[in-house]
């Protein structure tokens, strides 16, 4: 078992978290979705695995190489 | 005997060949079986694996073979040799010639040699070679550079630039250079790295920084490890001091190739076109609903500039740094092209102080191997905010602007999407006939209508019952001005397109571009005082 940190590429805040912790998610599949400069920044799985920690909530800002979540593989 | 009888007698020139096969056995050998174990163990090939990995099968030139030390016996007669530590000579990648040479580290960790003319390095032969031959310089970089104990050697200290970098500045106008950072590099190999137009290093086996882990721990008190200090996710992801990062040597030596394929021998040359399978005429359907109707919602540039550019031509450069700027080489119909593209992705695109660095580096060297430039834009401007301002956007957008003004390359504006600002603006070319192409999802600006609004009717926003609706209300009828066909019949914008058949109009124009281009090759002038 592999741990993977999904990490934000923007400055910006939650506007939807898409996945619950526990639930399984696909490489590519979008867990939860960013605003930043007016766009929707989808957040996706690098990895197959189970999400086993979600460490944001919806509205709360997120900075550059925050961990997002957790994914076990 | 005198000299005279001495050549007379038979086998004289044998013996000489023969002591010639001896002296090349030891420069073959290196820095012998135990030094040479030592480097594959540490996960690196020795320099002669790598320039064999690099060229054509038996392609290698050498030149300085017998460089070194000799050591003799009381007689004067040959003991050894300890190789120079640096390998050099011509070879050719896929056909067509290069200079090549890089440090032997299993010789003294590759420090560098002092003999009557240098091999490598910055004014080495190595240099020599590829300014007087015109043809690409590949560095592959695996050494430390000057040792302190050289003094005590040399008898005096050096001042800086003894061996300077008057050649290595000069290669830049005239060849494609390219370095590989192959082990730890730091010193004067480091900054050799550096003066390169690709620069290359491998995942866990190689670091570069101005000094290593001792210097900083003297200067600073910081302990570091070398791989914190200089590796790929420091010097290519973050500091972008190196351009692309491999898994493993032999994949850096296929993007050196990738890399090289693109480019013309010299400035006074074009640049190679490649037979073509993928019809010029190709209109790719996905193309059509590739933009997603909502306007905050982002889409994938790569795979969309991927639909349009030859199949699998593209190599990016710079894949991990300045992501809103994606950078890549490619063809159209055969034809080498600079493909600068927004990544809605990343900040929905705004140009920040890295993707602005990367944008100019790109432009300069597409500019000076005049390989016409295509832009794909979406972008909505300079990136806000007090990072951006700290990290100096500003100026390194306006530089971006400047760069983009100084362009004699042909260059090509598509606009898939937003096009705002002084941002914007570093995607044409107005010295050039400035033609801009759009998809109907183009829209433009000096600036978005959403913000835009808000700061130019505050008062009369304020004043309203429902400020949010007055707002939107202000919003809806500035953006009845904006749909990209009441700009093309102003002929402010040249062309809107159906996005299928932007892969037959873009080959088009780059196949018109190849008149001008002949007429223009040489060095590329230089420019004023860059902001």
């Amino acid at each position: 078992m592999a741990t993977t940190e999904v990490l934000s590429e923007v400055i910006g805040s939650v506007w939807r978290v898409e996945k619950s912790q526990g639930d399984s998610v696909a490489e590519g599949e979008v867990i939860m979705i960013l605003e930043s400069m007016k766009m929707e920044i989808p957040v996706e799985a690098p990895v197959t695995g189970t999400l086993s920690e979600i460490k944001v909530a919806p509205e709360g800002s997120v900075d550059e190489d925050q961990v997002l979540c957790l994914i076990e593989s | 005997m005198s000299d005279r009888e001495l050549e007379d007698k038979p086998g004289f020139w044998a013996k000489k060949i023969s002591e010639l096969e001896k002296r090349r056995g030891h420069a073959a050998e290196m820095g012998g079986p135990d030094n040479i174990a030592r480097q594959h163990n540490n996960g690196r090939l020795t320099i002669r694996e790598r320039i064999a990995g690099l060229t054509d099968v038996e392609s290698f030139r050498e030149v300085g073979t017998l460089a070194g030390t000799g050591k003799y016996d009381e007689n004067l007669k040959l003991i050894s040799v300890t190789p120079a530590t640096y390998v050099a000579g011509s070879a050719r990648i896929n056909g067509r010639p290069v200079a090549i040479g890089g440090e032997d580290f299993t010789v003294r960790g590759g420090t560098s040699f002092g003999a009557q003319r240098r091999k490598g390095g910055q004014g080495g032969y190595i240099e020599d070679l590829a300014h007087h031959y015109k043809m690409p310089l590949v560095n592959l970089i695996d050494g430390a550079g000057g040792s302190v104990t050289s003094a005590k050697r040399r008898g005096f200290v050096v001042f800086p630039g003894v061996d300077g970098f008057e050649r290595s500045v000069e290669l830049l106008g005239e060849v494609p250079v390219v370095s590989a950072v192959l082990g730890t590099a730091a010193g004067g190999p480091a900054g050799r790295a550096i003066l390169s137009h690709f620069s290359i290093m491998v995942q866990g086996s190689s670091q570069i920084f101005a000094a290593g882990p001792p210097v900083v721990k003297r200067s600073l008190s910081q302990t570091i490890t070398k791989e914190d200090l200089g590796g790929p996710a420091v010097a290519v992801n973050k500091g972008g001091s190196i351009h692309n990062a491999a898994e493993t040597e032999e994949e850096a030596f296929e993007q050196i190739k990738k890399f090289l394929s693109f480019m013309p021998q010299n400035v006074w040359e074009m640049p190679p076109v490649l037979p073509v399978d993928d019809p010029v005429e190709r209109c790719e359907e996905a193309l059509l609903n590739i933009v997603p109707e909502k306007r905050t919602q982002s889409y994938d540039m790569k795979k969309l500039v991927g639909m349009v550019i030859d199949s699998d031509s593209g190599f990016e450069i710079r894949p991990t740094f300045g992501k809103a700027a994606i950078t890549m080489l490619a063809r159209l119909g055969g034809r080498p092209v600079g493909i600068v593209a927004n990544n809605p992705k990343v900040y929905g695109g705004a140009m920040d102080a890295d993707a602005a660095r990367k944008q100019i580096h790109f432009m300069e060297l597409c500019d000076t191997f005049h390989i016409p430039l295509v832009f794909f834009v979406d972008v909505p401007g300079f990136m806000v905010g007090l990072k951006a301002e700290l990290d100096g956007t500003l100026r390194e957008g306006m530089r971006a602007v400047y760069m983009a003004g100084q362009l004699k390359v042909p260059t090509l504006t598509l606009v898939i999407r937003k096009c705002y600002g002084m941002a914007g603006m570093a995607t044409c070319n107005k010295s050039d006939i400035d033609l801009k192409i759009a998809w109907p999802s183009g829209e433009w600006g000096s600036l978005p209508v959403e913000g835009g609004v808000a700061a130019a009717f505050r008062r009369e926003i304020q004043a309203a019952d429902d400020p949010k609706a007055k707002e939107k209300e202000l919003e809806a009828g500035l953006r009845a001005y904006s749909s990209p066909f009441r700009t093309a019949e102003a002929l402010a914008v040249e062309e809107i397109i159906d996005p299928r058949e932007t892969r037959p109009i873009l080959c088009e124009y780059i196949a018109l571009a190849e008149s001008r281009l002949k007429i223009g090759l040489g060095p590329r002038a230089k420019a004023g005082v860059a902001p």
